[in-house]
Parts: C-alpha cells; structure tokens; sequence
C-alpha cells in the first residue's frame, strides 16, 4: 500500500504560517456549485430550498437533493411548490443518520448529486438539504463548496449563544421565522448579538419567509458565492 | 433404483410431436393424446411415480430436448413425497436436464415436493435456453408433512442462456435446518417454499411484491417468482399472483399451455 | 499478515455507503419479523448463511482473480448476477460496490480496480471488496471474513437504530455468531478457486421477497434506509 496517500488537506498546527485556507475549495470548473442546507428540525430549510428555487429557478440550472425521513414529504413539498420539476429533485435515505450522511459518509448525497449533474448535463447550483439534525452536524467540504445552516427564533434564542459547529462554522447562519419572535418571547437583538460573537466575521440573516417569500438576502449571498466559487482555479 | 427417462420434442407444421419417449421405473411419462391434445400447438406429457419414489438411494434422470420452436408441456400429476432410504442408501437424487432449442418453449410443472422426516433428498435442474427460447419452471418444496419435522433437501437450479453463454439464474435451496427455516432471512417459519422462474418475453422493468410473495426480473432475461406459505396451497396462490403479474406471460396466446 | 484493507472496508467509520442499507432489517422489523435481540439473531444467522455465503464466496474468489493477469471479472459479475435474482438486491450491491469504489480509488489506486470497473463502474460490493483486499496482499479467507461480517454488522447496526435494541446485547448476538462465520469462511475460501460456476448459490427466498417489497413500500411510505 501506498505510504502517502490522501492527505491533501493536511494543513500545519503552527499558527504562525500562513497559507491558503484549505477549507474554502473552489468548485472543478465544469461542475455545478453545491451549497448545503442544514439546521434542526423545523427551522424551515425545506422552506429556504423551496424559497429559493422560486426566486433562482428562472435564472439558474438548478437541482437539490433532500435527505433523511422526510424525504418523500420534502421532495413533494418542493414539487407542489411548483418551482422545480420532479426530475430536478433527488431523494437520499441516511438510514437514520442525517449527520453521517452529509458528514462522515456523503457517498449517498455524493452519488445523488452526480446523478442530477448527469442527467442535466451542467448546471450551475445543487441545493443540498439535510435532514434536520442538532446543531453540531455540519457538512463535510468533500460534499459540498458552502454551507448555510439555518436556526429559527422559536428554538429559543439562545441557540445561537450555545454554538457548536453549525452555528459557529457555517459559510451562512440564517436566523428564520423572525415574523414569530414577539409570539415565542425571543430576543431577535440578543440572537443577533450572539451570533456574531460567536461567528466572528462570518454572516448572519434575520429573515422572514412570511415577510419576504423570496429570500432576497439569502439568494444574494447565494449568487455572491456562485461568482465566489466558479472563480477558475489558478 | 437407478433410472434415466427422456423426452425428445420437435416441432412438425403448427404443432409439436413426441418423437422419442422413454419411461423407466420409477418415473413413468405419460402423453396427453385426444381431442384436446390435437388442437394444441404444445404438446403435453404427464409425469407419474409409477412406484414409492424418491426413496434414499434412488437416482433418477430426465433429460428433455425441446426441439426449435417447439412446445412442451410437462405436468406432474400427484405430489411427490422424498422418504428415506433403508440403512445406508445415501441420499436420493432426481437430476432434469432441459435442452430448449431456438425459438422453442417448455414449461416443468410438477406437483409439490414433499420433503418428509429423515428424507435426504437432492434435486437438479439444468436448463439450456437457445436463442429467444421460453421457460417455465415451477417448484414448489414442502418442509415435511403436517406436523412432521423437515428431511433434509439441497437443490440447485442453473439456467443459462447458451447463445450468450451467460447464466440467467443459479439459485439453491436449502430444507432440513429448523434454525434456517425460522430465520427472518429464510423461511420466516413458513413450511412451503415456491419458485418460479419464467424466461417467457418481456419481464417486468422492476419488481412485483404481496406480502408474501415477489417477482423480480432477472440481471439477464427472464424473472423468478418466490413465494413462501404456511401450506402449499397459499404458496401456490402467491406464485399465481406473482406470474399473473409478467407481462410476457400475461401476453401469451398460449393460453391452453396454462394449467 | 493481517491486511489492513479488510479491517478498513469492515469497520463501520469506511466511508463507504454502507450505513443506508439494512440489509432487509428495515421491512423485517415492519412486518414484526424483528421485535428484539433473539429475532435478529435468528435472521442474522440466516442472512449469513445464504446472502452472506454468496458474498464471501466471490469476495474470495475475487482474491485469486486480481492476483491473475486476466482477472475474468464479467464471467464473476455474471455469475453473481445470477445469484442475485432479486433486482433490488443487485441494485443494493451495486450501489455498495461503487459507492466503496470512490474511496477505494483514491486508497488503494491500481489497474486491478480499473480493469474491474472497465467491466462495470458499479461492480457488486462483493468483487470490488475482494479485489481492494487482494491489492493489498490480503488472503482470500480475508475477503471472506470482512464480507460475511459485512453481511451481518450493518443489518445489525440498522436494527440498533430502527428498534433501539441493546447495542451491547446486539454485539454480542453478532459475536455469537462466531461459529456460523468461521464456516462460511472456510466454504468461501475453499471455493475460491473454484471456476465461477461452481460457486455457492444459497437462496434466501424471504430475503428476496421483503427486499423487493421494500422497494414497493419506499412508493407509498417513509423508509429510512435504500434497502
């Protein structure tokens, strides 16, 4: 067996040098853009995939991949939603690990979104949602090339402060359903606050699908990085 | 008792004749003459155990050559028992060996099989498909009489498609194990065990499935129908429900060959 | 020499696909087949004994085809193939082998993994596991091992996470087994250099039927593993 073998992403523990940050991949020119969707349960991702189809669906190739128990519900969700074509969504079961699926073992979500690129040819954005997990699952960079995840005001607002990777490392933090704050006692300001200090320079987004169905900031930030990461590589 | 009996089949105008036919102890083959014999394109025999067979020790052979385009129909006509043997008589063996020409079709269709208690028994089936050839094979083994623990019983079943060379299905059965028969994988507890197989036109793009029976199209051509069931009559049910639902055979015009 | 290839492709963390299938456990515990630890062994056994037989035996042999300059591997694929007369299970193996495939290409890059995919870019798990262990300079009893082991470990892990079973109590049903593994590994291994038409064909009639019935359930309700 090979002695040297698949440890491209070793980087130094010595803080001292500096280097490209090996977490921020660019997509291989010819493939389409992934951006991963996760948060827990209920925090309205399927509604951020179905928002964003509607408002990018006329302006990009796009295809998604829905993940984990309700998958069928999900995928029909979107369909009904009448933004994508039944074609364009593919399905994964995670065999009750959405975390595993999207994390340590993406073959099923890897297979998924070939599958879409094969059949479409070359489109420009795979949407792949997770299913709702707790707030330590993230996806793996093998996956996908950004990843938003997505809490919401009625999960307490503290959730933010209690970070763990998601809130603390994803490329994107969505804080939804901020319309409900005032009903569920939520703080919308002390969230915010939280959340940039544990993110850093990282973004945040209040938003509302209630308010603004199309998720304008959201698909902003999504069409900041498609340009972002279809930068070709040097 | 060793015996080797043979039919030999081919196909005269619209119709198919029995140009050689060889019974031999135990096994006695029997064909269908008569009105309704001359009127079907297929030609029919009947299988009889002309004497208490199998019995350990017992090694019995039919080879049938199914000329091209020729029909043959062969039918067993009373359940099978497998007993065993006296002493030291081995297991006993029935080895079929079916040679279908090109554009010919037959169908194997004998009665269950039972396997009774310290039965051990072995059973054959090799089949050789020429081009665009038909088959259907049914077995269906019962695991002992009521109430009476299984013998032991090992089949193979080989069919090979011979103008590609490639093998369509090679599957074995196993009876006489009770912690196989219990096993959720197995028998689930079920005492009958059906298949089919049916290399009969088009097969199915994907399976078929009841609760407690299936059909799935083969990797090459043709599909198996597997049923299992507390007695050999819901086997037989669920076999009818899983062939009822291929479309090669629902197709057929043959619909005399049905029995 | 113990080869390293076979401890990777058996432990649960390969990533390699495996945690989506149950191996028939999903709609085994649906029709009450499976409520607890005894249940699971029973269909364990059984599933070793059959799937997990056929599986061993052409990881073995695929030991021996890799060593071989013309390894053969359509007549082992067609042959398998036949074994496997329930398509959904032909689509489970192959989803599993080239779903493997992935990490194998990147762990263990040789022309033996290319001349088997020029066959099939989704070969059966069973070649592709036997063909990375024999790169590796891994026995055919080796392949055999982590194949049957396979056979049992995941549907094992899939009942854990779809009953809540004891894990410690479903361990040891799978150590348990020890006696029924190390024969079907000694069957595989000797059958290994059989010539592939000789190779074991144990059917596992329920199997079959619950695996196609899975795929009808997935079109009208929630299941939670591809097969």
């Amino acid at each position: 067996m090979s002695a040297d073998h698949g440890h491209g992403h070793g980087h130094s523990l010595d803080p001292t040098v500096t280097e490209p940050d090996p977490h921020v991949p660019q997509a291989p020119s010819g493939r389409a853009v992934r951006i991963g969707i996760g948060g827990p349960v209920g925090s309205g991702k399927t509604a951020l995939v179905a928002a964003l189809a509607r408002t990018l669906g006329s302006r990009l190739r796009l295809g998604v991949v829905t993940n984990d128990i309700y998958t069928t519900e999900d995928a029909d969700f979107l369909r009904r939603a009448g933004v994508l074509t039944p074609d364009r969504i593919e399905a994964v079961q995670t065999g009750c690990c959405p975390h595993t699926a999207i994390r340590d073992d993406i073959t099923a979500n890897l297979d998924a979104v070939e599958l879409l690129e094969e059949r479409f040819g070359d489109l420009d954005l795979v949407l792949v949602e997770s299913g709702g997990d707790n707030l330590t699952a993230v996806f793996s960079r093998g996956l996908i090339d950004r990843q938003i995840f997505v809490v919401d005001v009625a999960g307490g607002d503290k959730v933010p402060r209690k970070g763990g990777p998601g809130v603390t490392t994803a490329d994107l933090l969505v804080i939804n359903k901020v319309d409900l704050a005032p009903y569920v006692g939520a703080d919308l300001e002390v969230m915010t606050s939280d959340a940039h200090r544990m993110r850093g320079e990282l973004p945040v987004i209040a938003q509302s699908l209630v308010t603004d169905p199309a998720a304008s900031d959201v698909t902003e930030w999504v069409l900041a990085q498609l340009a972002a990461v279809r930068v070709p590589a040097a | 008792m060793l015996a080797r009996a043979r039919i030999v089949v081919e196909r005269r105008g619209a119709r198919t004749v029995v140009r050689e036919l060889r019974s031999q102890p135990p096994l006695t083959l029997l064909p269908q003459r008569g009105a309704v014999a001359s009127r079907s394109p297929a030609a029919t025999v009947h299988m009889l155990s002309s004497a208490t067979t199998p019995l350990g020790g017992d090694d019995v052979g039919l080879e049938v050559v199914v000329g091209p385009g020729a029909h043959l129909v062969l039918t067993g006509v009373a359940a099978t028992l497998a007993l065993p043997g006296q002493g030291t008589s081995g297991p006993s063996r029935l080895v079929v060996r079916l040679t279908v020409g090109d554009g010919a079709a037959v169908q194997y269709l004998p009665e269950p099989t039972v396997v009774t208690r310290r039965a051990d028994h072995r059973g054959e089936l090799h089949a050789e498909l020429g081009a665009g050839a038909r088959l259907r094979c049914r077995e269906v083994l019962v695991a002992g009489r009521t109430a009476e623990p299984s013998g032991r019983y090992l089949g193979l079943t080989r069919v090979v498609d011979t103008a590609t060379g490639r093998p369509l299905l090679v599957q074995e059965q196993e009876l006489g194990d009770p912690t196989l028969h219990a096993s959720g994988a197995h028998l689930a507890g079920r005492r009958v065990l059906g298949t089919e197989v049916l290399v009969w036109g088009e097969d199915p793009p994907t399976g078929l499935a009841g609760e407690w029976w299936s059909l799935s199209p083969l990797a090459g051509r043709g599909s198996l129908a597997t049923a299992v069931g507390t007695d050999a009559v819901t086997a037989g049910r669920g076999l009818a429900h899983a062939i009822a639902g291929h479309p090669g055979w629902a197709a057929t015009t043959l619909t005399s060959a049905a029995p | 020499m113990a080869s390293l290839a076979a401890l990777t492709l058996a432990d649960a963390r390969f990533p390699g696909g495996g945690h989506v299938h149950s191996g028939g456990v999903e709609e085994a515990a649906a029709r009450g087949l499976i409520t607890g630890v005894p249940d699971l062994g029973s269909f364990l056994s059984g599933r070793l004994r059959t799937t997990g037989l056929v599986g061993a035996a052409f990881a073995a042999a695929a030991v021996v085809a890799a060593a071989r300059p013309d390894a053969g591997w359509a007549v082992l694929d067609g042959e398998l193939d036949a074994r496997t007369p329930a398509a959904a299970q032909r689509d489970a193996s192959r989803a599993q082998g080239r779903a493997a495939l992935r990490a194998a290409r990147l762990s263990w890059p040789s022309p033996v993994l290319d001349a088997l995919c020029a066959v099939t870019p989704r070969p059966h798990h069973a070649l592709l596991v036997g063909a990375v262990v024999g790169i590796d300079g891994g026995s055919p009893a080796e392949a055999a091992r982590c194949l049957a082991y396979l056979a049992v470990s995941g549907p094992a892990s899939a009942a854990v996470r779809l009953l809540g079973l004891d894990p410690l109590a479903v361990n040891a049903a799978i150590v348990a087994l020890r006696p029924a593994l190390d024969a079907v590994v000694a069957q595989a291994a000797q059958a290994a250099a059989l010539s592939p038409d000789r190779l074991p064909a144990p059917g596992a009639p329920v199997l079959d039927l619950m695996a196609q019935a899975h795929v009808h359930h997935h079109r009208e309700q929630v299941r939670l593993f591809v097969s």
